[in-house]
């Protein structure tokens, strides 16, 4: 067998066509806009063309050395992340101009876009020589050791940024470790309920009553918690929910019991009522979810401001560059949807949602179509986690629920979560490519 | 069955989520919010079909999550759709208050003025008040007739927000309410310029600058209503903030330090515009309503007799009179009371009066009432609260215009026009209409009557009384040859020692045709009789 016999990837060549003619206009607009013009110069257009080219490159190359995973999921990927990146271009100047940031964001994110792209490649096109499938459940209470660690690591010497989020200084880099420990809990979640599948399946009888298997699910009750507790100790609340959801929605997939679904479900009712009563600052975010008005230059800021340029931006928008999203302060990372519903309008709003709908559609087919157990559970795990994740921000910044800080899946600014986040599709894609069920 | 079930579940969604966008589209957001939880819970139900047994429990795990997420997806969807088309307006427009009295507003209304070729502000005969140019590519607004600041208000919603006409018209001004929504999505979509409405208002700028001059120094108020139609040809007012000074492009330290000025000026109080805002003590202007209350009820007629020999002792406290012409004259008619303002008599009327027809007839003469204006306009009272009537001073002071009562000047200028209309107060009329830039109407006053607060024969006694007033009782300086002229005049004691001097009258030729309100506060320098009849004249000559 030739490992790099050619396999021409024409589906995902003509999806990205699109991906890429999104990217030149849209790029090509934010700076006429910003101009006030129609003439331009190749100059203007060279991130967009730079951008275009790098997504055409990963589907050449990936056909060149005879790559055979799924066409599809790449493609909605890039145009997630092109219109993150040409929405970070547009933000960066606005963000400047107000003094919100003091460096430009537009080539740091072409940077952290790069090096994701790069990195995804890597995954797609090392983890078979490195056999990841083999290891990754072999080593799984390393993954469970790295997930407390990191957040542990991050209480310890980490920094805050913005009142609630921590991140670990390295270097010159700053990681975000709930960004990672995202993918670890996954991967060990996945190992642990692949193995013990069949005995959670089973019930476990005291006297007449019939149970879940309690002593399986102490290790993972002990863990989940644990990180629970250090990321609630953090004030990283986003986080906190998305990892409750994974736990539960990856103990659903593996066993089908819906028993699990309802104990969690009301001690999740529970947990919500206790934080209320003791936090103050889950009174704030409630405060804020119902009316951000209650204090409108203080704790209100961002809703209030968020709640008027979706306002402002109505059906059809304003136009890229047209609104003013940047009245919004931390704009580029939790409240860049809002950005979009300013200048993409409800529409544009509308299509961002049906996009991540598609991406997590297409990951769960894949997570059907495969073989192995660890490989559906790992798949199935992650694309729920980003899919939770979607929609923890969105619902916070829509005021559907209460506003808990975490980053838009390849749209939002920052490293961590752009690098890691196409780590994850690099994984998904290199699992499409593994034997699949007929 | 299981289809059935799932259907009726489905329908009800829809019906939630439906009801809470388009006919709910008031409902607090907390219940909007818990409509919407509702929906999520039936379309969990609604998308729970079945899964052929053979399906491995891993597929089915990620079919039942599928239809999860969509189901939120859904409930995100439905949240969008309310924010940004069905409340757009509303969210885009609102305004809110922090814990330290700061206002919110939309940040992308200041933008707006830089994007909006805002409408003009005329007067009656199109005189501009306010417009809208553009100079390098940017919009400069001017306010070039100082003496209708007051109505027109400032502009400056970047800055100090916005007053007046410029902030209850504003939706039409913005351009926002004056395209149709065709138009309106179209230049939407092409990014075009909005171009706002024209607001026509039924002011006559060049009556408003000469009472607004006549005024000289004085704070206070002159408000002037054609009887016939109920619309203001003049609202003047001082003292009044400069619309100019206040619009703000860029930060302007003049505009700054202007409005640290005015907003800390707590003699002047430049904000308040008094004409509209102003509450006064009606002081003997007010004889006029006791008059009208005890003659429509059947208490008194004009030729009713009152004794009145200097004093009178009610309920232990001796009110002195100082009004009498003649200290000798003992019995007084009720139309001598009016003539040379007695209140001795107008005491004892009140009185007559007493609490409760007093507090039934407050609302059918506008006190308590909202006034239906095209600016703000504070409401007037009888008394801070029914028990002050319970003291018979207090009915007795009520009687002659004292107590606790408070009236705006346009409010007076209403109740004097009431008199000379058989009793029938007008509804106030400030804009007349207002019309987009291709000449199409948006908006047309119409003249309707506002209170029938008296019966009319009432009414015309009361005038009769009044044109007695002038022509043979205490305000004898008020006449004018050719024209006759009602009026009645009215003082008030502030706290500080000096006395606001009021003015109500009524001027016509066969029939009245204008009515006044005349305020003046802290011992003014000129008479408001003799600036009343001034205006009202002038009125009658243009």
């Amino acid at each position: 067998m030739n490992r790099y016999r050619p396999a021409l990837r024409l589906t995902e060549f003509n999806l990205l066509l699109i991906t890429a003619a999104m990217t030149f206009v849209g790029s090509l607009t934010i700076f006429l806009v910003d101009k006030g013009t129609v003439e331009w110069t190749w100059r203007d257009i060279s991130v967009g063309l730079a951008a275009a080219a790098a997504m055409l490159l990963v589907n050449i190359t990936f056909s060149l050395r005879g790559f055979r995973g799924d066409q599809v999921l790449f493609p909605i990927t890039a145009t997630l992340a092109m219109l993150g990146m040409i929405m970070i271009q547009r933000l960066s100047p606005d963000l400047i101009a107000i003094g919100s940031v003091e460096f430009s964001l537009s080539s740091r994110h072409l940077l952290y876009l790069a090096v994701g792209l790069i990195g995804m490649w890597l995954v797609v096109m090392l983890s078979g020589p490195l056999k990841v499938a083999e290891w990754l459940p072999q080593y799984k209470y390393l993954w469970l050791i790295g997930t407390l660690g990191l957040q542990a690591l991050a209480m310890v010497i980490g920094t805050e940024v913005g009142g609630a989020r921590l991140w670990i200084q390295v270097g010159p880099i700053q990681v975000q470790p709930s960004e990672i420990s995202k993918i670890t809990l996954v991967i060990f979640l996945a190992a642990y309920l692949d193995e013990k599948r069949e005995l959670l399946q089973e019930t476990w009888q005291v006297g007449r009553l019939k149970l879940p298997p309690i002593p399986y699910l102490i290790p993972m009750g002990i863990m989940w918690g644990a990180s629970l507790l250090l990321l609630v100790a953090l004030n990283d609340l986003g986080p906190a929910l998305l990892f409750f959801g994974i736990f539960v929605i990856m103990l659903y997939m593996a066993t089908g019991n819906r028993l699990y679904v309802a104990i969690f479900g009301i001690s999740f009712i529970i947990a919500c009522w206790l934080a209320w009563t003791y936090f103050s600052r889950i009174e704030i975010r409630v405060n804020n979810w119902l009316d951000p008005f209650w204090d409108p230059y203080g704790y209100g800021y961002q809703p209030v401001q968020s709640d008027y340029a979706l306002a402002a931006g109505g059906l059809f928008g304003t136009g890229l560059g047209q609104g003013h999203p940047a009245f919004i302060s931390q704009v580029q990372t939790d409240y860049i949807f809002s950005a979009f519903g300013e200048e993409l309008g409800l529409l544009g709003a509308l299509a961002l949602i049906a996009l991540y709908f598609s991406w997590v559609l297409r990951s769960f087919i894949i997570a059907m179509r495969a073989q192995e157990g660890f490989v559906q559970l790992v798949v199935g795990g992650l694309a729920a986690s980003l899919g939770l994740q979607t929609i923890i921000i969105i619902g916070g910044v829509t005021r559907v629920i209460p506003l808990t800080g975490i980053t838009l899946p390849f749209i939002s600014y920052g490293g961590s979560s752009l690098v890691t986040n196409l780590a994850v599709v690099g994984l998904i894609l290199y699992f499409s490519s593994r034997p699949r069920r007929v | 069955m299981n289809n059935v079930i799932r259907s009726i579940f489905l329908l009800a969604a829809i019906g939630l989520i439906g009801f809470g966008l388009f006919i709910g589209d008031d409902l607090s957001d907390a219940r909007w919010l818990a409509l919407l939880g509702g929906a999520f819970l039936c379309l969990l139900i609604a998308t729970r079909f079945e899964i052929p047994a053979s399906t491995p429990t891993f597929n089915r795990g990620l079919i039942r999550t599928t239809m999860l997420l969509a189901s939120i997806f859904i409930v995100l969807s439905a949240q969008l759709i309310r924010i940004q088309v069905i409340r757009q307006r509303q969210m885009y427009y609102r305004t809110g208050t922090a814990p330290d009295g700061e206002t919110i507003s939309n940040p992308r209304l200041y933008r707006q003025q830089l994007t909006v070729q805002r409408g003009s502000i005329l007067d009656r005969n199109g005189v501009v008040l306010a417009e809208t140019t553009k100079e390098d590519d940017v919009y400069y607004r001017n306010w070039p007739v100082a003496s209708t600041w007051p109505i027109t208000g400032y502009y400056s919603p970047n800055a100090y927000g916005m007053t007046g006409i410029e902030a209850t018209f504003e939706e039409y001004l913005s351009g926002e309410a004056s395209t149709n929504a065709i138009e309106q999505t179209v230049n939407e979509l092409l990014n075009r310029d909005l171009v706002g409405a024209d607001v026509h208002l039924t002011i006559d700028a060049d009556m408003q600058t000469l009472a607004y001059n006549a005024m000289g120094n004085n704070r206070g108020a002159i408000v002037l209503l054609e009887i016939e139609t109920g619309e203001t040809l003049v609202l003047a007012s001082k003292p009044t903030v400069n619309p100019n000074t206040l619009y703000v492009i860029d930060d302007s330290a003049e505009a700054e330090a202007y409005w640290d000025t005015i907003a800390n000026d707590e003699v002047s109080k430049s904000f308040v515009t008094r004409a509209t805002m102003g509450l006064y003590t009606p002081g003997s202007t007010f004889k006029t309503v006791s008059a009208a209350i005890a003659i429509n009820e059947g208490y008194a007629t004009p030729e009713s007799v009152y004794e009145d020999n200097g004093e009178i002792t009610i309920d232990g406290r001796v009110l002195v009179e100082q009004n009498r012409p003649n200290e000798t004259q003992t019995k007084w008619t009720l139309r001598e009371a009016i003539m040379w303002s007695l209140n001795v008599v107008m005491a004892q009327v009140g009185l007559q009066i007493g609490a409760d027809t007093y507090w039934d007839y407050g609302p059918k003469l506008g006190y308590g009432a909202e006034i239906p204006y095209d600016v703000p306009v504070y409401e007037s009272q009888l008394a801070n609260s029914r028990s002050f009537l319970d003291s018979l001073n207090a009915v007795a002071d009520t009687g002659f215009g004292q107590g606790e009562i408070q009236m705006t000047p346009l409010h007076l200028a209403m109740v004097a026009s009431m008199w000379a209309k058989g009793g029938e107060m007008m509804k106030p009329i400030l804009v007349r209409e207002v019309t987009a830039d291709d000449g199409t109407v948006l908006h047309k006053a119409s003249s309707s009557a506002f209170k029938q607060g008296v019966k009319s024969g009432t009414a015309d006694e009361v005038a009769g009384m009044m044109v007695d007033v002038i022509e043979s009782g205490s305000a004898q300086h008020g006449q004018a040859a050719g024209y006759t002229i009602g009026g009645k005049t009215g003082t008030a004691e502030l706290g500080d020692g000096t006395t606001n001097s009021l003015f109500i009258g009524f001027i016509g030729e066969s029939k009245p045709k204008y009515a006044i309100a005349v305020v003046l506060e802290s011992d003014p320098d000129i008479s408001a009789v003799a600036t009343g009849r001034d205006i009202l004249v002038a009125a009658m000559q243009r």
